[in-house]
């Protein structure tokens, strides 16, 4: 059967370390961690934190920020992904100060300059309980 | 018997449990505070870790991500119940050569089961870049070859000439699978793969190993008369990890340049055989190494000839771009290079003066920043 082979988007494998993570977004929250030792903001999720090796804390991110780089993927890692390209996969300098690894989605996506303001969209996913934050243009 | 006395200053335990399922990262993280507590050092204290483990594999450069540590010793300490031993024995070669003065080594395991295939790449590649449709190191790369073109105004031609040098160098090197000379149109022209990042900046997976033979200097006569002498080497893991606004055209390959040019000049280096996953990969190297001001690349490459008959020999047999990647041989090619070019054998491609060779290693692209894992050699014909 051609669709049982077919491969699928990629979907994250959800583990005791970001499943917090993965709640939020579910929830519509774009989640990042804190320490409670040194008040350290990081990203991505981690078991301590990267300055002081103490414990975190989860922190709701106001989801803005600007395009730091981008690249136009043409030839996707994941077959899956090919009907979506060109795919615009961006880092992201998060308004609190942290980089992301994300994709650039929106109408207006190939209007996108280095420096542009984004905010957070969650995407929806093949698995109803995964969405993926993702980020939009903003004006 | 030991040259230099090392000592164990610690340790961490954490509890067992037969129920719990908390991450095998949990527990590394968990024992290492506890020897942190005991000791009174401080995380940035720790500059050397080996991973013992039977959960994954884990791969400690990995784990050293996860954790948010920049270490300049890594080691994968996968030799079983043997581990804890040998681990040892390798951190203490590592402090009795002066390369770290503090390790941490650490066993773990997790009943943990809810992801019994994770990768170790997992901890950041599986999760929070594949799932956005990336196109692999070649997307990677695309964001930092973008910013050092926006950065400094380097052009596509200037990143091309590295590619079509090493092309030059490849054409008598019976081993390269590239040996058509590459023109510039050729590389402008090939397919777009992740903007900015073509075909032409891409190796060819292939087939191939290689290897390499240390002795002794004593032994080393017996065995050669071709000895080449490993003069100074050293290498940094994760640079910038901790950093959350991180420069991603720097690699840690410029705090490997600043321990190398301490002990040797850059003027008596005589070729260099430069890790090339990307042509800017190796741009960006010979700016962190000390050759030129960072930014100044692309003038750099302008201003030298880089094949083998040039005043800059980078590559001299084609490089990984040309010759093709054996996996993670591709890090072995170019100190076999580097060998045959000291020791007069690189027929067809041969460097005049070959007495110094400076060779890099990098690995992996890691999360928000660039290399995993950066280090280099000189080595020299005596």
């Amino acid at each position: 059967m051609a669709e049982a082979r077919a491969p699928q988007k990629s979907l994250p494998k959800i583990n005791k370390v970001d499943q917090a993570y993965w709640e939020g977004a579910a929830a519509g929250k774009l989640l990042l961690q804190k320490c409670k030792s040194c008040g350290k903001v990081q990203f991505f999720p981690r078991v301590a934190c990267v300055d002081c090796f103490g414990e975190l804390d989860w922190i709701e991110s106001k989801g803005t920020g600007k395009v730091h780089t981008f690249t136009l993927v043409r030839v996707p890692r994941n077959p899956a992904f090919k009907e979506e390209v060109p795919i615009y996969y961006i880092n992201v300098i998060l308004d609190e100060g942290v980089i992301m690894e994300s994709r650039l989605v929106g109408d207006s996506k190939e209007k996108v300059k280095l420096g542009d303001r984004v905010k957070v969209f969650f995407q929806e996913t093949h698995n109803p309980s995964i969405k993926l934050p993702c980020f939009e243009l903003a004006n | 018997m030991r040259r230099k006395k090392v000592c164990f200053v610690g340790y961490g335990s954490t509890e067992y449990s037969r129920k719990s399922e908390a991450s095998v990262l949990w527990y590394y993280a968990e024992a290492i505070r506890d020897a942190l507590r005991q000791t009174g050092l401080h995380k940035k204290d720790i500059r050397g870790l080996s991973i013992t483990t039977q959960v994954s594999p884990d791969y400690s450069p990995h784990v050293a991500e996860q954790l948010g540590l920049e270490v300049d010793w890594v080691l994968n300490g996968d030799y079983g119940g043997g581990g804890g031993v040998m681990s040892v024995r390798r951190a203490a070669d590592a402090i009795e050569c002066g390369h770290i003065d503090v390790a941490v080594l650490v066993g773990g395991n997790s009943f943990d089961r809810s992801n019994p295939t994770q990768r170790q790449l997992e901890y950041q590649r599986g999760n929070f870049v594949d799932v956005y449709g990336y196109g692999g190191p070649n997307s990677l790369m695309a964001l930092i070859q973008r910013l050092h073109m926006d950065q400094y105004g380097t052009t596509l031609e200037q990143i091309g000439k590295i590619a079509i040098a090493q092309r030059e160098n490849a054409v008598n090197n019976p081993q390269a699978l590239f040996r058509e000379p590459m023109s510039m149109q050729d590389y402008l022209n090939s397919r777009m793969i992740s903007d900015p990042i073509r075909l032409f900046d891409c190796v060819m997976p292939c087939s191939g190993a290689e290897c390499v033979v240390l002795a002794a200097e004593e032994r080393a006569r017996q065995i050669t008369d071709k000895p080449v002498y490993l003069v100074t080497d050293a290498e940094i893991s994760h640079y910038q990890v901790a950093n959350m606004l991180p420069d991603k055209t720097t690699f840690g390959m410029k705090v490997v340049g600043e321990r190398i040019f301490s002990e040797v000049k850059h003027k008596d280096i005589d070729l260099l055989e430069i890790y090339d996953d990307y042509p800017i990969a190796v741009m960006i190297q010979i700016e962190d190494l000390g050759f030129c001001k960072k930014g100044e690349g692309g003038k750099f490459v302008d201003a030298h000839d880089l094949t083998y008959k040039g005043d800059f020999p980078v590559n001299t047999g084609g490089g990984e771009l040309s010759v093709g990647q054996a996996g993670l041989a591709g890090g072995f090619l170019h100190v076999v290079e580097a060998l045959r070019q000291l020791r007069g054998e690189a027929d067809g491609h041969q460097v005049k003066k070959a007495e110094r060779a400076l060779v890099t290693g990098i690995g992996w692209l890691n999360y928000g920043r660039n290399l995993g894992t950066t280090s280099a050699l000189v080595m020299e014909r005596r």
